[in-house]
């Protein structure tokens, strides 16, 4: 790493002048310093987020449930009332890389995290995503990357808990200049899908505050495959939501993970979960919806039938 | 002939490790921990061309950061590098901040050069030479034996296949390194190897000193595979700094230098033809293949060196084959000998390909094996193995079982040499009973430390706590490298030899007849003041060499996912006489755990385009978890009339072709290529459509 | 906040000294004296918090005992061990937080010292596999590692040992999945985690025995 100022942010409106023109926030840290350990990223100044006052709560009342920025996903995995009412956000939280990292990792640094891409994180390798000409995945080894996206770089997000929340239409909030100002899960990827050099829609000095998530008495699922059995990043992962009575299937979202840079849903798909029978047939027409138009590369072809079976899987699952 | 006691005490029982108590506190100091009075941190530039021209390396700003004592070249003048991560230069510093900016610091003028870093790739006589006076692909060694063309014309079936292994990497958890000090007496090098007589050999050869004065030190370390023998640039380096900055110079390499430049496994891309009676007598083989063992390495594999040849038809008895087997340069760096080296791609090309004859011959694979494979003890592991496993309720017609999690069964086996000898010891008895053991072996995890003491114990008439065992030193008396699963069978004879040696020493120096148990304090008491030092060394009749073993695999495959589980490994194997059954059994579970490494997870991905290494870290080269071991279920065929020969090789050898075989027998489909991945299982199941190039 | 300000309510700016200090920041009196506005006080207090970039003091609570250093801020908490100290227990294995082996217990939960930074470990217990034993008393956990042999070259095991006992402090009976889950963050290459599942077990109390068959060859038919 390079040389750097720590500094402690006491307020969150205080927080965004501490960084000057060349700094970064330092919640959980997984990500950051893993960054600026290979000179990715190299902040003058990092701005400490973690003493900021009640930006660490769970709380809930009977609208929504609020999650604190600096909540940890230890905390989220670890909540039992969560674990009943949207499992899941529990379950994606499970997955998260490992407890030790759990243990630190913030909600919100989960949701700003950077590309894992291989290429992008490769100390010697300018790509398309750090300001240069070229996205190598695109022609070279692309077995991890996106069947979608809207712009030259095929990096996908890999936050498990962006998934979750997609599906649980989970609002985020995030302190702009002075400003609370209110994303969905969509708004705060958009940028990366039309951006080649965006991770999200956030903004030098942007803070997430907090994610709120409506209650709204939704059956929830998540799943994802990978190769090893624990602590490795999903090839794919899919969160499903939705109301079910008499096996009838209301308020239906799917969002797939790993697939695009952003947590990827399409509208139609979530209309055919409106008002039918949700059975193996229904799963199997939405995962053909979700995933028309994918654009394999030459090595994430798998991902299709992969996604398919992990979307039919996740749906089925809200029956239990 | 000396013999192994018939009744033992300690010997081939279950003894915990005396080692144990100072690993579980921290208490155990590796080469990576000791804290020399002043030392430095040390820390390696390494090259971001894959192939370049280096004019000029300087050093200047890198002297000037704050807290750097010394920067060095890897080599004067201009120079030629041919992978990324060669190393260029190093640097010493009292923190390691002052490295890290220091090596940014260094400028560095490099002519670009082009270059090759896939293997089909190389094998194209118009791709980048690595090497400008020699084509990257070499001629191939050609093996034949009796007429095989005629063999394939008279077999009643014949079965072809491609199959393909990847590069595999070491990964010991502690990285190379050493912590070395120069001084005007010597060199004293605390190294995290598995040879301190090839360090203290190559030290003394590198930096022309005496090797007198070369003393080498590895009390504990953190693994090795066969990566660790000799000093390694990166040791020499360590010396040099601290011979410039009159200082200990601690220099470990980083996990991202793990991947670049101190050894693999040799890839494997195998074409494999092979014929036999209609009652599966296997008639005729041939072999084509080739495989990068990176820049090169020394020599063949099959002695356990790093090429990229390896035996065929392995373990199996055809009369007639044709073999011809080639090695592809490419800009990368060099294999080096890795467990087992060459058997684990030879065990994966021919036991799939005898389970696709089995298949054609709708035989049984256990029973196709047992016809063709010449090693009695073999012979008697599968039978002992297909009854604990269960193979005859478990072995289905491939691709038969229902549903869409489809169950399978493979096996396959091993051969390995082990065997070794040379060892000397020393035994020091002091008056007040102690025992000291010395020494010149390391201990790499595998418990030789513990057998050392085991085996003084039962001699001696004592308890392992009670004796001091002492390893790691080349002051010690010396003992070869721990490699080809050779340390057991060379240490143990000699610890035998120095122990019955200073016995009888003892007993004829003080008149006791049988110092032994009880008589021992009182014994000893009446050597007066001075200790008895006592030498002694290997001797023959209490090892030998040749181990076998089988493995059986039981998979689930989900075939819409294409994520294969191991459910069981039932291992049947032997290795002679059985020093410690508690640390053979961990041995047993390590072997079998790398082999499912690269039977599903392993592999170095080079990148075509920039020639990198695009995987060096434990994120994306991913080697098993917690969550991936399957059931272990271990069958010791104990073998004392054989003395001592070995384990820590044979039990790695056929684990990925017993599960690349139970993938095959679930699936009705094989995938021929490691790591089996969830892309190649739907592929295979033609799931996949091909993407956009 | 109210209640405070009736403790001693004749010291000016009391109240608001007493709301910066509930915010967290320290530099206080200065701050209340010389500016103005609220913000502009917590601006000042923060950057008279500012460490670095050059070594700052900074002390650190090992295993119950005081660590006083000078380190830069971007030093991670595993180098001011290893590198700083004398406790070499915590290991360096890929400093990337993928493996482990630099497991510490951060107020008892398990962190991955390579990832945090030394100037943020302040204020917080740490504890490294060094600070487990009693005197000479191996721990349960430790005792269990070595009873199953669940150590080979022994390069992982302090990270598996404060893993495994942590786990033990917030669940003492964990099944082998919680055990799994728990110790999925650390990695051994020996292959000695089918061994030190059987340790966790038998630490929590259970009975482990080895399945290993031994056979006698020359007793075969």
């Amino acid at each position: 790493m390079k040389p750097f100022q720590y500094v402690t942010a006491a307020t969150p409106a205080g927080a965004p002048e501490l960084l000057g023109d060349n700094g970064c926030y330092l919640a959980g840290g997984n990500d950051l310093l893993g960054l600026m350990k290979e000179y990715i990223v190299e902040p003058a100044v990092l701005v400490n987020i973690k003493a900021l006052p009640g930006l660490d709560k769970i709380e809930s009342d009977s609208d929504h449930w609020t999650l604190g920025a600096n909540v940890t996903v230890a905390q989220l995995e670890e909540h039992e009332g969560l674990k009943v009412d949207l499992p899941a956000l529990h379950q994606a939280a499970r997955e998260v890389g490992s407890l030790q990292i759990r243990n630190v990792a913030t909600v919100g640094g989960n949701l700003a995290q950077h590309s894992r891409c291989w290429y992008y994180r490769h100390r010697d390798v300018a790509c398309l995503k750090k300001g240069g000409d070229t996205c190598f995945a695109r022609h070279g080894e692309n077995r991890y990357h996106s069947l979608f996206t809207g712009n030259n770089c095929i990096s996908p997000v890999v936050s498990n808990l962006s998934v979750a929340f997609a599906a649980l239409d989970a609002t985020v909030v995030v302190q702009r200049r002075g400003s609370a100002v209110r994303m969905s899960i969509a708004d705060l990827y958009a940028k990366a899908w039309d951006n080649p050099t965006a991770h999200h829609s956030l903004n030098p000095g942007d803070l997430i505050l907090r994610i709120e998530i409506p209650r709204q008495s939704l059956r929830s699922a998540y799943r994802q495959i990978s190769e090893k059995a624990a602590f490795d990043w999903a090839l794919v992962s899919c969160a499903a939501a939705g109301r079910l009575s008499n096996g009838q299937i209301s308020r239906g979202r799917v969002a797939l993970g790993v697939v695009a840079p952003v947590p990827y849903q399409v509208p139609e798909a979530n209309e055919m979960l409106e008002g039918h029978l949700l059975d193996e047939a229904l799963a199997a027409r939405v995962a053909d919806r979700l995933l028309r138009g994918a654009v394999p590369f030459a090595d994430n072809g798998y991902k299709v039938p992969l996604a398919r079976a992990l979307i039919q899987r996740t749906l089925l699952a809200l029956r239990a | 002939m000396p013999t192994w006691p018939k009744e033992t005490v300690h010997i081939n029982k279950r003894t915990r490790r005396v080692d144990g108590p100072a690993k579980v506190t921290g208490a155990a100091k590796y080469s990576s921990d000791v804290q020399p009075e002043g030392w430095l941190y040390g820390m390696i530039l390494r090259s971001r061309w894959p192939a370049a021209k280096i004019t000029r390396i300087g050093l200047d700003q890198a002297r000037r950061v704050p807290g750097i004592k010394a920067a060095i070249l890897v080599r004067d003048g201009e120079r030629t590098v041919r992978y990324y991560g060669e190393e260029l230069a190093a640097v010493a510093g009292t923190t390691k901040q002052a490295c890290l900016d220091a090596l940014r610091a260094i400028e560095v003028d490099a002519m670009p050069m082009p270059f090759v870093v896939k293997e089909e790739d190389a094998r194209n006589p118009n791709s980048p030479r690595v090497w400008e006076a020699a084509a990257n692909l070499s001629s191939p060694r050609v093996i034949e034996r009796g007429e095989v063309d005629k063999a394939f014309g008279e077999s009643a079936a014949v079965v072809e296949g491609s199959f393909a292994t990847s590069v595999q990497l070491h990964h010991a958890l502690e990285t190379h390194g050493n912590t070395v000090s120069w001084t005007d007496e010597g060199v004293t090098a605390w190294a995290s190897t598995q040879g301190i007589f090839s360090v203290r050999d190559g030290l003394a050869d590198n930096l022309k000193i005496e090797q007198s004065k070369v003393r080498v030190i590895s009390d504990y370390m953190g693994g090795g595979f066969g990566a660790k023998f000799g000093p390694g640039i990166e040791g020499a380096l360590a010396a040099r700094l601290s011979q410039a900055a009159k200082a200990p110079v601690k220099l470990m390499l980083t996990r991202f230098d793990e991947a670049l430049a101190v050894g693999n496994r040799p890839s494997s891309f195998q074409k494999i033809k092979l014929g036999s009676t209609a009652d599966g007598q296997l008639l005729a083989f041939e072999l084509e293949s080739y495989g990068t063992a990176g820049i090169g390495s020394g020599g063949s594999t099959e002695g356990g060196g790093g090429g990229a040849e390896f035996p065929a038809p392995y373990i199996y008895r055809v009369p007639n084959i044709r073999v011809k087997q080639s090695g592809v340069v490419i800009n990368a760096g060099s294999a080096r000998a890795f467990r087992a080296p060459g058997h684990p791609p030879a065990s994966f090309g021919m036991e799939s390909i005898l389970d696709e004859l089995a298949v054609k011959l709708k035989m049984d694979p256990v029973e196709l094996r047992l016809k063709n494979d010449p090693s009695p003890i073999r012979q008697r592991e599968y039978a002992i193995g297909r009854e604990r496993f269960g193979w005859q309720d478990q072995y289905k017609p491939p691709g038969s079982t229902p549903g869409p999690v489809k169950t399978g069964v493979g096996c396959a086996g091993a051969t390995w040499g082990g065997g070794g000898q040379g060892t000397r010891a020393e035994a020091q008895i002091n008056p007040d009973g102690s025992v000291e053991i010395r020494c010149g072996t390391q201990d790499l995890g595998t418990g030789i430390r513990t057998v050392i003491a085991v085996i003084a114990a039962d001699i001696l008439g004592l308890e392992p706590g009670q004796i001091q065992v002492r390893i790691g030193d080349t002051r010690f008396p010396p003992s070869g490298g721990s490699g080809g699963s050779t340390t057991t069978a060379s240490v143990s004879p000699a610890i035998y030899d120095t122990c019955h040696k200073a016995l009888k020493a003892l007993e004829d120096q003080t008149g006791v007849a049988d110092a032994r148990g009880d008589q021992w304090k009182s014994a000893c008491r009446k050597l007066g003041i001075n200790p008895l030092v006592v030498s002694g060394e290997w001797v023959a009749g209490l090892s030998s060499s040749g181990a076998g073993g089988v493995q059986f695999a039981a998979v689930r495959v989900d075939t819409e996912t294409g994520v294969v589980a191991v459910k069981k490994i039932t291992c049947v194997q032997d290795c002679g006489l059985v020093m410690n059954k508690l640390t053979c059994e961990s041995q047993i579970n390590g072997g079998i755990l790398l082999g499912i490494g690269y039977a599903l997870f392993e592999q170095r991905v080079m990148d075509r385009a920039t020639g990198v290494v695009l995987n060096p870290n434990f994120e994306t080269y991913k080697v098993p978890g917690f969550g991936d071991v399957p059931e272990i279920d271990i069958v010791l065929l104990d073998m004392p009339e054989r003395g001592v020969i070995g384990v820590g090789e044979p039990v790695t050898i056929p684990t990925a072709a017993a599960i690349a075989n139970a993938v095959a027998n679930a699936l009705g489909a094989r995938i021929n290529r490691l790591p089996i991945t969830p892309a190649k299982v739907l592929a295979a199941l033609g799931r996949t459509k091909p993407g956009l190039a | 906040m109210n209640e405070s300000s009736s403790r001693n309510p004749d010291v000016p700016g009391f109240s608001r000294r007493h709301f910066l200090k509930s915010l967290g920041s320290t530099a206080v009196a200065t701050a209340a004296t010389q500016v103005e506005t609220v913000a502009q006080e917590l601006a000042q207090a923060n950057a008279e918090k500012a460490a670095g970039p050059e070594a700052v003091p900074i002390t650190l609570q090992v295993n119950g005992r005081e660590l006083k250093l000078e380190l830069e801020p971007r030093v991670t908490l595993l180098d001011a061990l290893r590198n700083h100290s004398p406790y070499t227990g915590a290991k360096e294995i890929c400093d990337r937080g993928t493996c482990g082996g630099c497991t510490v217990l951060w107020d008892g939960r398990p962190v991955y010292a390579c990832m945090k930074l030394a100037v943020e470990a302040q204020g917080h217990a740490i504890t490294t596999v060094e600070g487990l034993a009693t005197g000479s008393k191996l721990s349960p956990v430790q005792q269990a590692f070595i009873d199953t042999d669940a150590l080979m070259c022994g390069y992982c095991t302090p990270g598996f040992v404060l893993s495994v006992t942590s786990l033990l402090q917030r669940n003492p009976h964990p099944n082998a999945e919680e055990v799994k889950h728990a110790c999925a963050g650390n990695v051994c290459r020996c292959g000695t985690y089918p061994r030190i599942l059987q340790a966790a077990l038998k630490a929590a109390g259970g009975t482990v025995t080895s399945k290993m068959e031994v056979i006698r060859y020359a007793n075969l038919a």
